[in-house]
């Protein structure tokens, strides 16, 4: 599904990334752990196609497509989605107006029939409930005034109504109380699908800590460190790190 | 005050001022020994008239009989529509119903608060005939007034709009200005808001990128009357809109909110004052510029609080959003207070739009230049709550994204 090969990438004249290798199958969730500064943002950014992530070597491919030479949009429209560590406020943009306008933008790039204004009206308003926002919330302007937690619910909405083969999930966890977890450990479950099944979808999520991954049960687990995967393992590895933390792993790159 | 050379223009205008009566030919005067406003004086920095007509010969515009039609998408708005053809009043009759009189009527020939304004001054001079709306005490006019504002051809034209509202009455206007060609256009609106009164004052300024177009609306507003005035232009050669409020008694308000959208060369100028003599009255204005090209945004407001004027609460606020490196915005947000229980703010920013903002809508399926337009576009949008009036907004935002799509 996603497929990562000997990436790097630097940022403003900096490599961050030296030689990142990672391969997560349809159906499965990976972890990424590691230290502050270690690159993890670094590869989220770079994988949808920020600007100023320059990608000097290595390849990125989706479902066996290169996707390196597409714009941000492109890559979303191939089903990439990025959810936010920091998500924005966008003042002065409708909610629905732009969640509506940018799921009928992707599915006009797939050749898909547009969403109507009044079946997109029952979709939000389904997915709303199970991410926990009111209606009231989604009459504001794009996360204007809204808490940490609340921009984190708006992510899992987006997430809930794009349906991506692909997410990455950059530290979903912060700023969300138990509930919430609970209710991201949902929407990625929903989605998910079985191992082998061509309609399955992929995870990969970012995170400091073991108890969101709790909720979302791990395939694997890696150990992001200078630049690279510094150690892969089961989800025991996510515990292993929890009680010990990173420090063998920073001196080891 | 500095006197600039003669231009080529005055002489065709002094060949038009032959036999004016008394009142006039003082005006006349006043213009002549201070000529076009240029950089060089206080408050006329960045909208230079005299050397952007420095070169144009323009000579009185032609008749025009036939106006196209109207231009603008009023979504379904059914409004009364009077115009003002290269200067030429053109009012149907039977436009109105009970309560309301118009038609055409002898131009102003004073300007109290306006002296040491040269335009203002030519304007008298110049303009003989004014369309006159006076709406009853106590009416309530739902259907908006469209007045059109249209030059076609090159030539120079002149006109004024009197306007009153008795006691308690209500309307909303519509002004358009259009047109196509090099031409000079200078209006005069006198507004007089009569206790309790409210107006809501919609302006759409699309003229001809050659055009030097200056506009004044000079409101007289009563005690406890609203004046709301919503306008949005896409400039010109050379573009001034003012504004000049007087509160003359307690309890009044208004709203005045602006936008420019600037391509091109073309150079915007939002000009007002707000006069606070009465007490407790209340001001919010806001202005949003946005330059491309080589296009120039200039807003100046100033809030005057006078001694009597207690318990006035005036709020000012100002962006401009740069969309290239060679486009241009001047604000100049000024307070002048001699009050001393108020509450006055300005604010001014200037900036480009949020590559972050872009990245993230980007990210969710948007192409670039959709995400850009639903940035600008929610940069202006505040500025057309103002008016009251469904409908108008909606015309508004039709305005933006025919702007946004010309790029």
């Amino acid at each position: 599904m996603l497929r990562i090969d000997n990436l790097h990438v630097s940022v403003g004249g900096h490599e961050i990334l030296k030689g990142l290798t990672l391969d997560v199958p349809a159906g499965e969730v990976h972890a990424i752990m590691g230290p502050n500064g270690s690159g993890k943002s670094t590869l989220s950014y770079a994988v949808a196609g920020r600007e100023n992530y320059d990608v000097t070597a290595g390849a990125v491919s989706l479902s066996g497509e290169n996707i390196l030479g597409l714009n941000p949009n492109e890559r979303a429209a191939k089903g990439l989605f990025l959810s936010f560590q920091h998500p924005m406020e966008i003042p002065g943009v409708a909610t629905m107006n732009f969640i509506r306008t940018a799921l009928n933008a992707q599915k006009k790039a797939r050749g898909e029939a547009e969403v109507s204004a009044a079946d997109f009206l029952k979709l939000i308003r389904a997915k709303a409930k199970i991410v926990g926002l009111t209606d009231e919330k989604l009459k504001r302007p794009f996360n204007v005034g809204f808490s940490g937690g609340e921009k984190k619910r708006m992510e899992m909405l987006q997430m809930a109504i794009f349906e991506p083969r692909f997410a990455i999930m950059d530290e979903t966890d912060s700023g969300l109380d138990i509930d919430a977890l609970k209710m991201v450990g949902e929407v990625v479950n929903s989605l998910r699908g079985q191992k082998g099944d061509k309609t399955a979808r992929g995870f990969l999520v970012i995170t400091h800590y073991q108890r969101l991954l709790d909720y979302l049960k791990p395939d694997r687990v890696h150990v992001l460190a200078g630049g690279r995967i510094a150690k892969s393992g089961g989800p025991e590895l996510a515990v292993e790190l929890e009680q010990s933390g990173y420090d063998k792993f920073i001196e080891a790159a | 005050m500095t006197r600039a050379a003669p231009i080529a223009f005055e002489s065709a205008l002094a060949a038009r001022a032959q036999n004016l009566n008394a009142v006039r030919s003082m005006a006349f005067e006043a213009f002549k020994r201070q000529g076009f406003p240029h950089r060089r004086i206080e408050g006329w920095r960045w909208s230079d008239f005299h050397s952007a007509l420095r070169d144009t010969a323009f000579g009185p515009a032609p008749i025009h009989e036939i106006a196209p039609p109207l231009a603008i998408d009023l979504a379904g708005l059914k409004p009364v529509e009077l115009r003002i053809v290269n200067g030429r009043i053109d009012v149907p009759a039977d436009a109105f119903p009970k309560g309301i009189q118009y038609g055409v009527v002898d131009a102003v020939g004073t300007i109290p608060d306006l002296e040491n304004h040269s335009i203002a001054a030519l304007n008298v001079a110049m303009a003989k005939k004014a369309l006159g709306i006076e709406i009853a005490e106590g009416v309530e006019f739902a259907q908006p007034i469209v007045i059109r504002h249209i030059n076609t051809g090159a030539g120079f034209s002149f006109a004024q709009s009197l306007m009153r509202l008795c006691d308690g009455a209500r309307a909303t206007i519509i002004e358009t200005f259009e047109g196509e060609g090099a031409a000079f256009y200078s209006h005069l609106f006198h507004l007089v808001l009569k206790d309790g009164a409210r107006l809501d004052r919609a302006v759409i300024h699309e003229t001809d990128g050659n055009a030097v177009v200056h506009s004044i609306c000079a409101a007289k507003v009563e005690g406890g009357a609203h004046f709301n005035q919503a306008s949005l232009s896409t400039g010109a050669r050379l573009a001034r809109h003012e504004t000049h409020v007087h509160f003359v008694a307690a309890g009044a308000k208004a709203a005045i909110a602006s936008a420019a959208l600037l391509s091109g060369e073309r150079h915007s100028d939002f000009t007002s004052e707000v006069l606070h003599l009465g007490e407790g009255c209340e001001t919010r204005q806001r202005h949003k510029g946005v330059a491309r090209d080589r296009g120039r945004n200039i807003f100046q407001g100033k809030f005057r609080v006078m001694r009597g004027a207690q318990k006035t609460d005036a709020r000012m606020n100002a962006d401009a959003l740069l969309l290239s490196d060679t486009a241009e915005s001047n604000c100049k947000p000024e307070l002048e207070i001699y009050a001393d229980d108020v509450q006055c703010a300005h604010g001014s920013t200037s900036g480009a739009l949020d590559a972050a903002a872009i990245f993230y809508m980007r990210q969710r399926g948007l192409s670039e230049e959709a995400a850009r337009a639903m940035l600008i576009e929610a940069f202006v949008a505040s500025v057309f709550d103002v008016i009251a009036h469904p409908g108008i907004a909606q015309a508004f935002h039709h305005r933006v994204a025919k702007w946004l799509e010309s790029a």
